[in-house]
């Protein structure tokens, strides 16, 4: 972010401050909503033998959380939100960030982990500061704070937004260990103009930008190359009478992979937003939904197609090249009694045929049944498979995902006491195809569970109590877990203190090995110290040994995780 | 006549030592799938040129991308395209970028869309030749050199189980929580390891934002497998008020109010050296596209 941009940013700042101020001075109603708090997180993990390094742990050792989302408001037509959420550890394991130890201000300001966001809003027009998620739609950008300024303007039905700034900073490359991958630094733009009646109809363009700083690192990272990205898309939903819809979604990317490389006149650019380097490239998506939703009837068929190089910097994480659709469907019956939720669709992977086309089958159904006030059944169905050729072997890749759930329920009223008893059975059948000699292999997996919950009407008690059987068949492996479970919740000192404990044992057997204990302990207590301030705390423990599976035989471990935290909740309202 | 004979030989071998050069082309036999990212890897082509006792005769290279009957889909620009001096040593080494330069290729038909729009071309058996023409004439200077190639882009895993925004039961989710992907298209040369990872969504974190800032709970490499059976060794709880970390998940199981805990789940697809297997795709980091799921705590103090 340049001085310029900063300037601004401070100048909003005071000047929204200034003008809360100056409207203090009126006799306007103000109050005071959301939530203040800090957090601790500590980790531990004794392994034996000692220098046995055969689990790792996976948590931070220390960690401390803050947050501050407050809402001020004065009068009808001026709020000022905050959203400050931030930790004093970065602990990126994914994505730019990853590895980094020692942040600068500038990437501890911009790293996911850390929000600093402020929206003074008056009547329509709303000042975006700080760090922003904003969603301008599915196919242009969503999923990446960007640390900035912006605005979101909505005269009457009329839709104006504009947002600037940082996503990344740069990050140079640590060859390590611990190795950092680094990052470019990554400046944002994203704009939308539409209209839009909130439950009628939206109709906008947007536009979002990104592009890389190819000097911001140094060492610049070694695998990552500078890139540059505009995505433009249309979007329009409609929202017609009698619970009908239809939404859709046009939009083009032109994308360069690398801006290193040369500039040419034989791809596409769009000048003045971006040029056409040998790595550009420009693609399509669309999506689109049609439906109708009522109380007790739902029906919808969805389409998505995104192109093969269709990229964009608002979705790091999409795959394109794939066409999706899917028909969904929800009923209410039976008097509310009966409810049915059923996807059936397909994918479509490697649409473009730039390699092997891949083809998915969806199919999920869900259906729930309250036969009386004692008894309800749950069953689900899920299918999920894959087939696709595979280059030069003689067989195709095929593999078959089946899950089969049936969950009866049975609940009775004593003269003191409700009485639940859940009993669950799942069979999950997975089945995949060898490319080079065709076999199939089915790996088989059975899960039951008995679970009991008595309440008592009287008494400020909960337990409940269950036991678990897992068992997973495949050639070469078997793995049996049994699991029996307890856990009693209550509340004590007139309800200001809420306790929960939690004990699980599983015994684990790995074919023929001995035996794998594990113990899991955890308690949650609650504690309203005032009506607005509550200390929370959760402490669990973890002891899991291994059969003679694993070298050294009789390897342990202790895992230890506790979380802590004040949260302060604002309430002022006067 | 000798004389005359002598003097014939001489010129021959003279005017062939100004205009033949050696070439020999080294090429990966599965390059990587976007163009583009040849010019960065030097072990994807590699053109010797060796010009025996002859120094200072510029040339320029012709190249041509051919299908395997022959057809010619790329040709280099030769009005364009760069001029080569060959190294006072004799031998000139030259890379991707110099010998298929894409800002002075010209693609024809339905490859030429496909690059457009993909940076890549479709999924089939290639062949690259290439040979040292003059600059002023485009006469021969060397014999043309090809090498077959195949390209096919890498499919990256699709997640398969548990499926976007699954409801998983906190009892049986602490027990064992299946997790299936496919595998990477088309078949690897050398098994790819999976590397499987989830992420805690804390409640004021939006799932990619998670994704990328936590530490996972899970970070498992898996080897050639496709499923991987996790004993998570987690207490699916929850602290603070219900209202705080509640997150109701389902309007029509309102009876009971169905408290979650949110995990993002991804698998990074690595190769023999520990490399993602694609890097000019997506992310660049090999993930593939993440996807949320739910371990539902009902809490029996609300069933009053």
């Amino acid at each position: 972010m340049n001085r310029k941009t900063i300037c601004v940013l401070c100048i909003a700042i005071f000047g929204c401050g200034h003008f809360l101020y100056a409207q203090t001075k009126k006799p306007a109603p103000f109050s005071v909503s959301g939530t203040a708090g800090v957090s601790y997180e500590g980790y531990g993990l004794h392994r034996n033998p000692s220098g046995w390094t055969g689990y790792q742990p996976r948590k931070p050792w220390n960690q401390v959380r803050f947050n501050f989302t407050p809402t001020f408001k004065l009068g009808k037509n001026f709020s000022l939100p905050f959203n400050f959420n931030f930790a004093a550890i970065p602990t990126n394991f994914a994505g730019p960030f990853a590895g980094i130890k020692k942040p600068s201000f500038g990437q501890f300001i911009t790293n996911p982990m850390n929000s600093f966001g402020l929206n003074p809003k008056y009547k329509w027009a709303e000042l975006q500061l700080g760090t922003q998620y904003l969603k301008y739609s599915d196919l242009s950008t969503g999923d990446i704070g960007v640390f900035g300024i912006g605005f979101d303007l909505r005269p009457k039905t009329l839709l104006f937004k504009f947002f600037t700034g940082i996503s990344q900073q740069g990050i140079n490359y640590v060859a390590g260990p611990p190795t950092v991958v680094g990052a470019y630094k990554r400046r944002n733009w994203m704009a939308q103009i539409g209209t839009e009646k909130e439950g009628k109809y939206l109709f906008a363009l947007n536009i979002a930008k990104g592009k890389d700083v190819p000097t911001s690192s140094a060492p610049p990272p070694v695998t990552i190359r500078p890139q540059e990205g505009l995505v433009i898309s249309v979007v329009s939903d409609l929202y017609m009478d009698k619970g009908f819809y239809f939404k859709a979604e046009g939009a083009q990317s032109i994308f360069t992979k690398d801006v290193a490389t040369p500039l040419t006149l034989l791809l596409k650019g769009l000048k003045p937003f971006i040029e056409a380097h040998t790595s550009t490239i420009t693609d399509y998506a669309a999506q689109a939904a049609v439906g109708k939703k009522s109380k007790n009837f739902d029906i919808g068929v969805m389409v998505k197609y995104l192109g093969a190089g269709f990229q964009t910097i608002g979705y790091p994480f999409l795959q394109s090249d794939r066409l999706d659709y899917t028909v969904n469907n929800r009923i209410n019956a039976w008097k509310n009694k009966m409810n049915i939720v059923a996807t059936l669709g397909q994918r479509i992977n490697n649409v473009s045929n730039t390699a092997l086309k891949a083809k998915q089958f969806i199919g999920n159904l869900n259906w729930f049944t309250q036969f009386n006030d004692k008894f309800s059944l749950n069953v689900n169905y899920n299918n999920f498979g894959f087939q696709t050729a595979s280059g030069i072997n003689p067989f195709g890749i095929k593999n078959v995902s089946n899950d089969l759930g049936i969950n009866p329920t049975v609940t009775w009223t004593g003269k003191k006491i409700i009485h639940l008893i859940s009993m669950s059975y799942n069979y999950s059948k997975y089945d995949e195809r060898d490319v080079i000699t065709g076999l199939t292999t089915s790996n088989n997996t059975h899960t039951t569970l008995l679970t009991y919950v008595p309440t008592y009407l009287e008494k400020e008690i909960s337990p409940d109590f269950s036991i678990l059987y897992f068992y997973n068949d495949v050639p070469g492996a078997k793995i049996a877990l049994a699991t029996i479970s307890s856990a009693l919740s209550m509340q004590v000192a007139k309800k200001k203190l809420r306790l929960r404990g939690q004990l699980q044992y599983t015994l684990g057997k790995l074919n023929s090995f001995s035996n794998s204990n594990n113990l899991i302990a955890s308690c949650n207590i609650d504690f309203k110290l005032t009506k607005k301030l509550n200390w929370s705390t959760f402490l669990t423990t973890n002891y899991f040994k291994y059969g003679n599976e694993i070298i050294p035989n009789g390897a342990n471990y202790v895992e230890t995780t506790c979380r802590t935290g004040f949260q302060y909740r604002f309430n002022t309202k006067k | 006549m000798k004389k005359i004979f002598s003097l014939l030989i001489s010129a021959c071998i003279f005017s062939t030592g100004i205009a033949q050069l050696n070439i020999s082309l080294i090429v990966n036999g599965q390059p990587p799938a976007q163009l583009s990212e040849w010019g960065n890897r030097r072990e994807v082509l590699t053109l010797i040129v060796s010009a025996p006792g002859v120094i200072g005769e510029s040339f320029k290279l012709k190249t041509e991308i051919k299908l395997i009957d022959g057809t010619v889909i790329a040709t280099t620009d030769l009005a364009k395209s760069p001029v080569f001096i060959p190294s006072t040593t004799g031998t000139t080494i030259l890379v991707a970028n110099d010998v298929m330069p894409l800002e002075y290729m010209v693609f024809t038909g339905k490859y030429k869309t496909s690059l457009e729009r993909t940076g890549k071309m479709p999924a089939d058996n290639y062949t690259i030749c290439t040979k040292p023409v003059r600059t002023t004439d485009y006469g021969p200077m060397g014999e043309m050199k090809c090498k077959n190639f195949y390209l096919a882009t890498t499919q990256l895993p699709i997640l398969m189980k548990p499926y976007n925004e699954e409801v998983l039961d906190a009892k049986k989710a602490q027990t064992a929580i299946i997790f299936r992907w496919s595998p990477v298209v088309p078949r690897q040369i050398s098994p790819v390891t999976y590397r499987i990872q989830v992420f805690e969504v804390l409640p004021t974190q939006s799932p990619v934002q998670a994704l990328r800032s936590n530490q996972p709970v899970l970070d498992k490499e898996i080897l050639a497998a496709t499923q991987y059976i996790w004993q998570p060794q987690l207490s699916f709880s929850w602290i603070g008020p219900d209202e705080d970390l509640g997150y109701v998940i389902s309007e029509n199981k309102s009876k009971i109010k169905e408290q979650s805990m949110r995990f993002i789940w991804t698998v990074q697809s690595l190769d023999k050296d520990h490399n993602p297997v694609t890097r000019t795709d997506g992310n660049g980091e090999g993930r593939s596209e993440p996807i949320l799921f739910f371990v539902s705590i009902k809490n029996p103090m609300l069933l009053k």
